[in-house]
């Protein structure tokens, strides 16, 4: 539904995006991940349209974003800009009646009532939006790029400055979203959170680097790790280790909980490895997948050889 | 081009103006200044002296030449006469506070706009570069055109009440309507074009600011010119500098349409 063909932006002789290309389909939560001045906020910009690009194109349903379709595609698109940009003079529903109009919405106060309601604003809205919180200010961000509900919403750092309870209000609404069908793309710093939402992440230095859903990154970059805790009373874990290299795992290691390996195809080879394991004389307390988190995946990509290679392609 | 849109920025725009009356007082300032200083200068001055217009041979062959022009100043007895022009002459102020004001609002407007980051999420809009540009200069027009309407009524009603008998009647003419009425107001939409334009391509609004209010000078050398003696501008003339600023308004809307780069807003504001 929205795609991103070769994008390349260059402001003078500084490219800031080179050659991104992904698409996302309504109902999906994509995730744009990288370091500060990788080229995420110029990606969203050139996909809401508010920055040309200077080779490649953006599509919204397969028409071509340009001068022309610019303003009917922006009517689609709900786009929270990095900082919230709020008109400190006027009230909190002056801000959002303002954006209702110049979407053209019919029932302006109907819609601004309801924004305001979903964002827990409504008490405030004859407030100037000067004297809101930061995190408020954030709230009352969202609340204006999402008051023509858009079928297509970009955040640019949707859970800045917003306290630990606002920013799992973000991440519900994000769901929400998905769950009504519109295309959600997020740039974050915030990896644990994208991690909670997200469909498929891309992670970007300046060319996209890589792509894909978080848990087939993860497998790709840190391959299937089993992980097997012992109870006190087990076998010599020397022995125990040998027994499971017989069995078919690979780089076998142990630690003080247990041991943890690498398996062909876990779902096949988890349970032959228990048994033996078992039978041996292992008091087995628990087994289970590893699961590093996407900030290890990140932080892997990110560090060094694979980025100079260029983009990894790991769809699944 | 959506009226819908452009009436919705504006109303923004007033409502921002109207909740800080600071940005409008320079504005208001002027306004009182260009009615206080015609009455100092050519009602108490000449009552504390005891020293009349009339008797001054400047002003006299001044008005004589200007009354070659404007017959309704020849039958004028000769102070009522100098008075006349002399009001006439300082309606020029009234030329110069509409665009010194509307400058200074779409100053306050741009910066303010960039100063709070508030143009980013309004470019997501559907708005158009036109639209946007449209609603920033009316926006700016008419708070100022409607103090400039308010001083002016003022200014009207002073000199019925303290200028001297035929001396009103002399100011409301073809010549003084064409004035204020036309080319005052699109001298100050041609001064916020440029204001407009300019800052979208420099990195501090400020300066577009002061290059615009440089449009203040070729009045000025005419308001000192006419007093001087030096020439006399007729109404066929303002009616022709009217037509020109019209034709120059439109090429500057085109021309700041095609100047005002999005991108350039969004990337070099900082």
């Amino acid at each position: 539904m929205l795609a991103a063909a070769h994008l390349v932006r260059r402001f003078g002789g500084r490219t800031a995006v080179d050659d991104v290309t992904f698409e996302v389909q309504a109902g999906e939560v994509f995730g744009l991940l990288g370091p500060n001045g990788a080229g995420k906020t110029t990606t969203l910009r050139m996909l809401g349209g508010l920055i040309a690009p200077t080779s490649g194109d953006v599509r919204v349903d397969g028409v071509t974003m340009d001068r022309a379709s610019g303003p009917r595609l922006r009517a689609r698109i709900g786009f929270l800009t990095e900082t919230p940009g709020l008109w400190d003079q006027l009230t909190v529903a002056d801000n959002i009646a303002v954006y209702a109009r110049l979407f053209g919405l019919d029932g302006v106060a109907t819609a601004v009532e309801r924004s305001l309601r979903q964002f827990e604003l409504w008490d405030r809205r004859g407030d100037r939006a000067a004297l809101l919180s930061k995190g408020m200010k954030q709230k009352l961000a969202l609340a204006r790029a999402l008051v023509h509900d858009p079928d297509i919403v970009l955040l640019d750092e949707p859970t800045a400055n917003l306290d630990p309870q606002t920013s799992r209000g973000v991440r519900d609404l994000l769901l929400d979203l998905r769950r009504r069908g519109r295309v959600v793309i997020v740039s974050t710093h915030n990896l644990d959170e994208i991690e909670r939402v997200a469909d498929r992440v891309a992670l970007i230095s300046t060319r996209l680097v890589a792509i894909g859903q978080p848990l087939v990154l993860r497998r790709q970059i840190f391959g299937r790790r089993l992980i097997v805790h012992l109870a006190a009373g087990s076998a010599p874990l020397a022995d125990l280790m040998a027994i499971a290299e017989r069995t078919g795992a690979q780089d076998v290691r142990r630690d003080d909980q247990g041991l943890s390996m690498v398996l062909d195809d876990p779902d096949l080879g988890a349970p032959a490895i228990v048994r033996a394991l078992v039978q041996s004389g292992a008091s087995i307390r628990a087994v289970f997948d590893e699961q590093p988190p996407l900030e290890d995946v990140y932080l892997r990509l990110m560090g060094g050889h694979l980025e100079q290679a260029g983009a990894v392609a790991l769809e699944p | 081009m959506n009226i819908s849109r452009i009436r919705t920025l504006i109303g923004k725009e007033l409502r921002e103006f109207r909740s800080n009356p600071a940005a409008v007082l320079p504005v208001v300032i002027l306004v009182i200044v260009c009615v206080a200083l015609p009455f100092l200068v050519l009602v108490v001055i000449p009552r504390v002296t005891g020293e009349s217009l009339g008797a001054d041979r400047t002003i006299r062959s001044v008005v004589a030449l200007a009354a070659r022009t404007q017959p309704h100043l020849a039958r004028l007895p000769p102070d009522a006469a100098a008075e006349a022009f002399m009001f006439q002459q300082f309606l020029l102020l009234f030329l110069v506070a509409p665009i010194v004001g509307a400058v200074s609002l779409a100053a306050y407007s741009v910066v303010g706009e960039k100063q709070g980051r508030t143009l980013e999420p309004l470019l997501t809009t559907p708005i158009s570069t036109v639209e946007l540009l449209i609603a920033k200069v009316l926006a700016s027009f008419l708070p100022s055109v409607v103090v400039e309407a308010a001083g002016l009524l003022v200014y009207a009603a002073l000199v019925l009440v303290f200028g001297a008998e035929g001396v009103a009647g002399a100011l409301m003419s073809a010549r003084s309507f064409v004035m204020v009425g036309v080319v005052g107001p699109l001298a100050s939409l041609v001064a916020l074009q440029m204001t407009i334009a300019i800052s979208s391509r420099v990195n501090d609004p400020r300066s577009a600011q002061q290059v615009a209010v440089l449009i203040v000078l070729p009045l000025v050398v005419v308001l000192v010119g006419q007093v001087a003696g030096a020439f006399i501008i007729t109404t066929p003339m303002l009616m022709l500098v009217g037509v020109a600023l019209a034709a120059l308004c439109l090429v500057l809307i085109l021309f700041s349409a095609a100047l005002f780069e999005r991108e350039t807003i969004l990337t070099r504001w900082k």
